[in-house]
């Protein structure tokens, strides 16, 4: 859709996705101190998700994988306190000096922010799978190829596959 | 070695499907019955153990949960049988099962699942491990039931059974929250005798579920009903195992509970009833299996009207008799699936001449027949002893009540089983051929073949099954049951005498029925009744689920403002204008003029994906409100959250036409008129929660307690991840099932767009769909 008509978005997209995805990561270990959290950053790759379908570009196909990865971390991290005798959900904090990054403190909530933003990046996955965009961001990437092909016939270059 | 042992149970379980794959549906249940094997090899050393082993774990320290479990005497002789029959079971299923049979892996998974079950229950240590096992039981026996999944019969047989059982333990449930409280403990060794209102309900709830589970009449009709099942699944189910959960818990209990008012009569008028009506169904039917199902249901009547009794030798002899009775119905069972292996029919008409045919099935018939007649020199010939004794000691309307069902019961018994065995094994009549017999099978014969001559060594080795077997396991539900023993010859007292009478009666009405040959067994009118009523509540729910849950968008929309406009009510005395002020800044005048005015373009603009971006707007400067608040997590979240919602409803619009469709004045109306109903419950709710502070802001203690025990500066974050983590594991939850559902729902729309039968189209030239279909018509 965008993406044929507008090859500047297209190419924004591209090329914001990686940074986006930095700040994401950044927002998901710095939420224990800073404004941030799973929650915010599994809403950041969501957008990035729901952007590159937009464009028509690569995207993690399928939502359950997500689901199950971020369940069983999610589960995990609040039974693994029991086997020691302790209750359920209890935080154990870790602190320790590491080259180059220096002092860093974290914990058991870290792995758990991962479980959740994987689960949310899985419920907006399975809400385009909702919406019918698997198949769109396919017609869009078909479409963009063709498109290409034509110009790669008109100049007589070969642009190769750059899609991922 | 408990764990060890309920462990290993389930990790074969788990494994057996896969293993199954690799090696075929027969190994998979020997590697099934070995489990099995193990437990009842190490709790045959714990027989007549005088001490008990408890272990446990506490699992909520305030609610006083605990996972336990103990090993008694008790536990130990009913692991015995429950393991040991259990692994018999596994073999002679692996002679039951043909090779080509499909899905015996499935079925040993599920029969040790049962096994690992019903072991947990009988080695409950609290009833509330008691009662999570008692559940698991139903489950799985629904499984087993079920097994024949593609059949209407087994699967409404095994539906029938799940629902009765599972009421059973709702009122289980019940009867357990009673009698903890009246306890003050919920551990099963260290009872103390109840009385008082509460303790009797307590027990009444009791009775009443181990009724279902048991059997009793009117519960029993499920019983019957669970022949649909593979036989394996019937001589374990109905020997050793799930029917005797009832009587088991009634046993377990009956030291806190027998004093209680209701308890007795409540156990005798199920049990004397079922004794008989259990007898006569069994000498009304045709089919063999069928036959052992009413004697078995009639022999649980017998086992609850002992229990209820409650005298020393009544317990005494309730605890001979279940164990007898799980050996000898196994046996029985098992010979019974044989014949109909190697006939084909376990029809008694049908069966002529099996005696010179098969005569291994022949002589363990008779042997577990007798003990099941109770004719010496088989066990159950002492173990009915003790229960005449024990009608004898009693006085009074008891003996005269308790006589007729015991004495009465007994007469039926002898004559169903004589019945039984003419039938199938006497030589053929006059026009009747032989029938027909395929090769033995000895994985089914072993297992026929040593439960047989188990209820023949049991009366050889009187002694040591009374010292070792019985009365260690009876002292502990009955103080009072130390002094009595089985005795092998009675001599010609009273009990013995009437012994004969019995015998000799039964024999008679016995021989008679079997001459006078019923060609068809009755209809099971109560077993259709229950179907009838589980039936008829699922149309029920069809149509609440069909009135309530309509389709229509505009009509949920107006049931959750009405709701909300009711639920407000109470609070509009509440607001307090004097807390209510103008602004911080004026910043935030210029972002709620910009959500003002955005909010109103949304509601005239008919441009959807504009409509789209003027909400991003107003969600914009939402964020913005927010952050004037000093919130940066708030914002940080609201941004992003827009940010996805637009960009989602770019992706969704590109199925939808550009403009949205025309609405009808009267429509229009409604439409305002709702949306200020929604406007007018939130600003009420906030104005109100703003004005009715009582208490101190929590603000100080949740920081405090983020920086301290947390380790994080980002309070909202550590609320999330550690104070109240056990939210947010329940929203994520949420997520997932939302997800799992939208995922779902995707699939079975492009399945049936690749299928053809597309219901809802989704394109351009399509006016009348989508999500405004209600508004426009």
């Amino acid at each position: 859709m965008i993406a044929s008509r507008s090859p500047i978005v297209r190419l924004a997209i591209q090329a914001a996705s990686p940074l986006a995805i930095m700040i994401g990561a950044f927002v998901l270990f710095a939420g224990h101190n800073q404004p941030g959290g799973g929650f915010a950053a599994g809403l950041l790759f969501g957008a990035v998700v729901v952007l590159r379908t937009v464009a028509g570009l690569q995207r993690p196909e399928h939502a359950i994988g997500f689901l199950a990865w971020g369940g069983v971390i999610v589960c995990v991290c609040a039974l693994a306190p029991l086997l020691w005798g302790e209750p359920l959900l209890n935080q154990v904090v870790i602190e320790g000096t590491v080259p180059v990054l220096g002092k860093v403190k974290s914990g058991s909530a870290l792995p758990f922010d991962i479980g959740v933003t994987l689960i949310v990046v899985g419920l907006i996955l399975s809400l385009l799978d909702g919406l019918g965009a698997t198949d769109l961001s396919q017609d869009a990437q078909r479409t963009s190829r063709v498109r290409r092909a034509e110009i790669d016939v008109r100049t007589g270059e070969s642009s190769g596959q750059d899609d991922a | 070695m408990i764990w060890a042992l309920l462990a290993a149970h389930v990790v074969v379980a788990a494994a057996v499907p896969a293993f199954a794959q690799r090696a075929g549906g027969r190994a998979s249940l020997w590697l099934a019955g070995a489990p099995m094997a193990a437990t009842a090899i190490w709790a045959w050393t714990q027989l007549g153990t005088t001490t008990t082993t408890s272990v446990g774990v506490e699992w909520v320290t305030g609610l006083d949960l605990e996972f336990a479990f103990r090993v008694d005497a008790m536990g130990a002789m009913l692991a015995v049988l429950v393991s040991g029959i259990g692994a018999l079971v596994c073999v002679y299923a692996s002679g039951y099962f043909s090779a080509s049979a499909v899905g015996v892996g499935r079925f040993a998974a599920t029969l040790l699942a049962f096994s690992t079950a019903m072991l947990g229950l009988v080695w409950a240590e609290t009833v509330w491990t008691l009662f999570v096992f008692w559940e698991l039981t139903s489950v799985t026996s629904f499984l087993l039931v079920g097994f024949k999944n593609t059949d209407p019969v087994a699967r409404t047989a095994a539906r029938r059974a799940l629902v009765i059982t599972a009421s059973g333990g709702l009122v289980l449930l019940a009867g357990f929250v009673l009698f903890v409280d009246a306890a003050g403990s919920a551990r099963i060794t260290d009872l103390t005798a109840l009385s008082g209102g509460q303790a009797t309900a307590a027990g009444v709830l009791v009775i009443i579920a181990a009724a279902t589970k048991s059997a009793q009449v009117p519960f029993h009709v499920w019983l019957p009903g669970a022949m649909a099942a593979p036989t394996p699944v019937s001589a374990y189910l109905h020997s050793a195992t799930m029917v005797k959960a009832g009587v088991i818990l009634i046993a377990l209990l009956a030291p806190a509970l027998r004093d209680t008012d209701a308890w007795k009569p409540l156990g005798l008028t199920f049990g004397i009833i079922t004794i008989v009506w259990g007898a006569i169904g069994a000498l009304r039917h045709v089919d063999a299996k069928l036959i052992l199902a009413w004697g078995t249901v009639s022999q649980l009547g017998l086992l609850v009207t002992l229990l209820a009794v409650g005298t020393g030798k009544a317990t005494f002899a309730a605890i001979s008799i279940l164990v007898a009775h799980a050996v000898f119905k196994a046996a029985l069972f098992m010979v019974v699936g044989d014949i109909d292996v190697r006939t084909g029919t376990r029809d008694i008409n049908q069966l002529h001449g099996l005696a010179r045919s098969m005569p291994i099935a022949f002589v363990v018939s008779v042997l577990a027949g007798a003990s099941m007649a109770g004719v010496p020199p088989m066990v159950g010939f002492p173990a009915k002893e003790a229960a005449v004794e024990a009608v004898l000691g009693l006085s009074g309307f008891d003996q005269f009540i308790v006589g007729l069902g015991v004495l009465g019961g007994s007469v039926l018994t002898v004559a169903y089983t004589v019945r039984l065995l003419l039938g199938v094994f006497s030589p053929a009549g006059t026009g009747h051929e032989p029938t027909e017999v395929a090769p033995r099978r000895w994985a089914m014969s072993g297992p026929e073949i040593v439960l047989g001559a188990a209820s023949l060594l049991g009366f050889v080795f009187l002694t040591w099954m009374t010292d070792v077997v019985v009365r260690p396991a009876s002292v502990l539900v009955q103080q009072s049951s130390e002094v009595y023993s089985l005795i092998r010859w009675p001599g010609l007292k009273d009990a013995f005498v009437i012994s004969c009478i019995i015998i000799a009666l039964g024999v008679v009405l016995g021989w008679l029925l079997h001459r006078r040959r019923v060609l068809d067994g009755p209809i099971p009118r109560g077993a259709y009744g229950v179907d009838l009523g589980i039936d008829s509540i699922v149309v029920l729910a069809r149509r609440v689920a069909a009135t309530v849950q309509h389709g229509s968008l505009p009509a949920y929309l107006a049931t959750t403002v009405l709701v909300l406009l009711a639920a407000i009510t109470p609070f509009y005395a509440e607001v307090d204008f004097d807390v209510l002020y103008r602004w911080d800044n004026a910043t935030q005048a210029a972002l709620v003029v910009l959500v003002v005015a955005a909010s109103i373009a949304a509601t005239i603009i008919r441009t959807r994906l504009a409509a789209a971006m003027v909400l991003g707007a107003v969600g914009f400067g939402v964020a913005g409100l927010f952050f004037g608040q000093g919130a940066p997590d708030l914002v940080l979240t609201q941004l992003l959250v827009e940010t996805v919602i637009v960009v989602g409803f770019v992706v969704g619009l590109g199925a939808l036409r550009r403009r949205f469709p025309a609405v009808s004045r009267p429509w229009l109306a409604w439409r305002i008129i709702a949306s200020l109903c929604v406007g007018l419950v939130v600003a009420v709710a906030l104005a109100a929660s703003a004005s009715d502070r009582t208490g101190t802001p929590p603000i100080e203690e949740l920081t405090e307690g983020a920086v301290n025990e947390g380790g994080g500066n980002n309070v909202v974050n550590v609320i999330l991840t550690d104070i109240r983590a056990l939210d947010t594991l329940g929203e994520v939850v949420v997520l997932i099932v939302v997800a799992l559902g939208i995922v779902a729902l995707a699939k079975i729309r492009r399945d049936e767009e690749a299928s053809g039968l597309d219901a809802h189209p989704i394109d351009e030239s399509d006016d009348e769909r989508l999500l405004t279909e209600d508004v426009t018509t």
